[in-house]
């Protein structure tokens, strides 16, 4: 008899339990799919957003902090991809129904996916949610949009920079009264200075990705085709232009750079951040991304770099220009989302638009002109250093298959250092393997 | 002769077929009707996401017999099957005729050998990747005390295919040295007792014993891994990203690459259908060789 009664009992307050969970399910679950790593054992529970750092931490934070105080009981549920996989991912989604409700997308990436009909044009949301569009920068604004029509959230420029140590700058006498670096303004200076820097500190001038995996040059190519008004890629998608007089001067040029022994060529992505930090290298090539980080590497006093500075890409040609590309949120198309779902997601993309400085403190530029200009913006470490990238920041015109193309050029520009190509020869491979790709853009 | 069709037999017939319907049902979704759609598929212009798909007859093949990189990745292929095959088979063999018996240390030895098998392809290249990083790698400190400058294996055109070759041997010699122990120990030990009573020397008896009685897995040992390693993946994609300048480019990374970088599934499958080609020819080749032999 008491048996039957503690199973009466426990059969109510399974059942009690079961509802109520059942109630909290009924708010909206919306997933999230995104890369910038995975970081809950650090982040896993803060929603105090100032004590996040970097891009991982932010986002981790930004995302709990939703969670835990949107009024629509809404949870986003992150699915994080490793970077190298995501968009192969991302891309399966779409064949195995299991669509994230938002995902986050370079800019350089978006083309393939706006011009196939799978991202929901968000033009009219934004704009119900309040969100103007003339704060974006234009650059942004123009990065997200296709045929007249917003497909993503902008949420940053991420741009090349020269990332400098000074105490080696000043040793190899290349610092200017101001305490901002000396910089070349040709490529043959360039290659003079890291000479100079050579012989003076015994160190590389220069520290870069240099194996087949991340392209770091590329991207400094096509800076310098920039610099010189010439586009990798035409507008149309259809005509490449390597081979080219202007993507001779490139290619020696960055050819020089590891022939002279300015650079190690034998360094991966974490190797060459690791080279910067412990003080053997002069200049860092490396992205927005990485401000944040050497900063707090560098005041921490663990690391051999003690001065660290920032810098814009110098012009070393004609023009000021540099590369770079986006990061923007979307809504994939599915139809079978609700509209609670939708409503949710919108509100993701609304929280992550009114947060858009705590991203900025990554490194990356805001994409909001009013973030910009606030005073708390500018008083973050080292941004007057490279103000100007936000106006020099380019990308390549908007055309599918750059992923495509930006591998084809990794394998035979870096043929040049790995394998030793000369310059014309890997030219005439890089058109040939971008062409290649451009044949079957529509 | 016909078989009468008696009902008897009839009824036989249609048990058998019972006892095969679960494996053919398996056999039929997950094999014969993949390999009919994949070859649909190749005749179009099928997109991965989105809806586009237009039938281009063989424009596909056509287009991959003029793709100089397809052709690349093929040599390398070839080049990595030829490098990796043969010397897999012999270190197996060799480990399996070294631990071979009793004996604790042989246990310990069969199961230090086989451990690498059990670990994913992302562990063992990133051990790998680390061991042989030319800037901070296991071996950099042993080129520093020679006073050479490390060489830059995963980077370097000469040596980017033999560190792949390297890794593939260590991560893979477990399951055929495994095969070749089998092997080993149904030979009958009255064969190696007459051998001693004739005075054989160990030569004699490798060649003349040993290994005419594990013939049979010898080659089933050389089948599996021509086969396996014509769809080499994970070692290229994950540890030189087939550079430098497509050094070690292999056809199913090729494949991956643009079926889910570029969305091109229908062009992709064709090159699938030139990699089934070549591993059923060479795999025939090798059962037919030694089939003649046995003749």
């Amino acid at each position: 008899m008491r048996n039957l009664k503690t199973f009466r009992a426990l059969a109510l307050a399974t059942l009690l339990a079961t509802t109520a969970s059942a109630g909290s399910a009924g708010a909206v679950d919306i997933s999230l799919l995104r890369f910038f790593g995975e970081c809950n054992t650090e982040y896993g529970t803060v929603t105090d957003i100032s004590k996040a750092n970097g891009e991982c931490g932010i986002i981790t934070v930004l995302t709990n902090k939703f969670n835990a105080e949107n009024t629509l009981g809404a949870k986003v549920v992150t699915q994080t991809v490793e970077w190298g996989a995501y968009y192969d991912q991302l891309t399966a989604t779409y064949s195995t129904g299991n669509i994230p409700d938002v995902a986050v997308m370079h800019a350089s990436v978006m083309p393939n996916f706006s011009g196939r009909d799978l991202l929901t044009p968000l033009s009219g949301p934004l704009k119900e949610l309040g969100i103007p569009s003339d704060d974006f920068v234009p650059a942004a604004l123009k990065n997200a949009t296709a045929n007249g029509e917003i497909y993503a959230l902008p949420f940053d420029l991420h741009a090349l920079l020269f990332h400098v140590n000074m105490d080696l700058m000043k040793q190899a006498n290349m610092a200017n009264p101001d305490g901002s670096p000396m910089l070349p303004k040709s490529a043959d200076e360039l290659i003079a200075q890291g000479k100079k820097f050579k012989e003076a500190t015994g160190k590389p001038f220069i520290a870069s990705e240099s194996q087949s995996a991340e392209g770091m040059m590329v991207r400094f190519f096509d800076t310098l085709m920039w610099q010189q008004g010439v586009d990798v890629v035409s507008a149309d998608g259809k005509a490449a232009s390597i081979d080219t007089p202007e993507g001779l001067n490139a290619a020696k040029l960055i050819s020089a750079i590891y022939s002279e022994g300015l650079a190690n060529p034998a360094l991966d992505y974490p190797g060459s951040e690791q080279a910067f930090l412990n003080g053997e290298a002069g200049i860092l090539l490396n992205g927005t991304w990485g401000v944040d980080n050497y900063d707090s590497q560098a005041k921490s006093g663990k690391a051999a770099l003690k001065s660290y500075r920032v810098a814009n890409v110098p012009q070393l040609f004609a023009n000021q220009k540099v590369w770079a590309d986006s990061h923007m949120w979307v809504i994939p198309k599915d139809e079978n989302r609700s509209a609670e779902k939708t409503k949710a997601a919108e509100a993701f993309l609304k929280f992550l638009y009114d947060n858009n400085y705590e991203w900025s403190r990554t490194g990356h530029l805001s994409v909001r002109q009013s973030v910009l200009d606030s005073a708390a913006f500018k008083a973050l470490p080292h941004r007057n250093e490279f103000a100007a990238t936000a106006t020099n920041a380019t990308a390549l015109p908007q055309v599918q298959n750059q992923r495509a193309v930006y591998n084809a050029m990794i394998t035979d520009l870096n043929a040049m250092w790995l394998t030793g190509t000369e310059p014309q020869a890997a030219l005439s491979a890089m058109q040939a393997g971008v062409e290649r790709v451009l044949r079957r853009n529509r | 002769m016909a078989t009468p069709r008696t009902p008897a037999r009839r009824k036989e017939a249609l048990t058998a077929l019972l006892f095969l319907a679960p494996f053919l049902v398996a056999y039929g979704i997950l094999l014969v009707y993949p390999f009919f759609k994949g070859l649909w598929m190749s005749l179009h212009d099928w997109e991965l996401a989105g809806n586009f798909r237009e039938f281009v007859g063989v424009l596909n093949y056509e287009d991959l017999w003029a793709d100089p990189i397809f052709w690349k990745a093929v040599g390398n292929t070839l080049l990595f099957v030829v490098m990796t095959v043969p010397s897999m088979t012999l270190l197996a063999l060799l480990l399996a005729l070294a631990v071979n018996g009793r004996g604790r240390l042989k246990g310990i030895l069969r199961s230090i050998f086989f451990m690498s098998s059990v670990f994913s392809v992302s562990v063992v290249t990133l051990i790998w990747s680390m061991v042989l990083n030319a800037d901070n790698g296991l071996l950099v400190p042993l080129f520093r005390w020679f006073g050479a400058t490390p060489i830059n294996f995963l980077g370097n055109a000469t040596f980017a295919m033999p560190a792949l070759t390297v890794t593939t041997l260590w991560w893979g010699v477990g399951l055929p040295m495994a095969l070749f122990l089998a092997a080993l120990s149904q030979i009958p030990p009255e064969l190696y007792e007459a051998a001693e009573l004739d005075h054989a020397g160990r030569l004699t008896t490798l060649f003349r014993i040993t290994l005419p009685s594990i013939r049979n897995t010898l080659l089933l040992v050389l089948v599996l891994q021509i086969v396996g390693q014509f769809q080499i993946f994970g070692q290229p994609h994950l540890m030189t990203q087939g550079g430098p300048a497509n050094r070690t480019k292999m056809l199913v990374q090729y494949i991956y690459e643009t079926s889910f970088r570029d969305w091109q599934v229908g062009y992709a499958s064709a090159m699938a259908f030139a990699l089934f080609l070549l591993m059923l020819g060479f795999a025939m080749a090798q059962l037919w060789l030694g089939r003649r032999e046995d003749a």
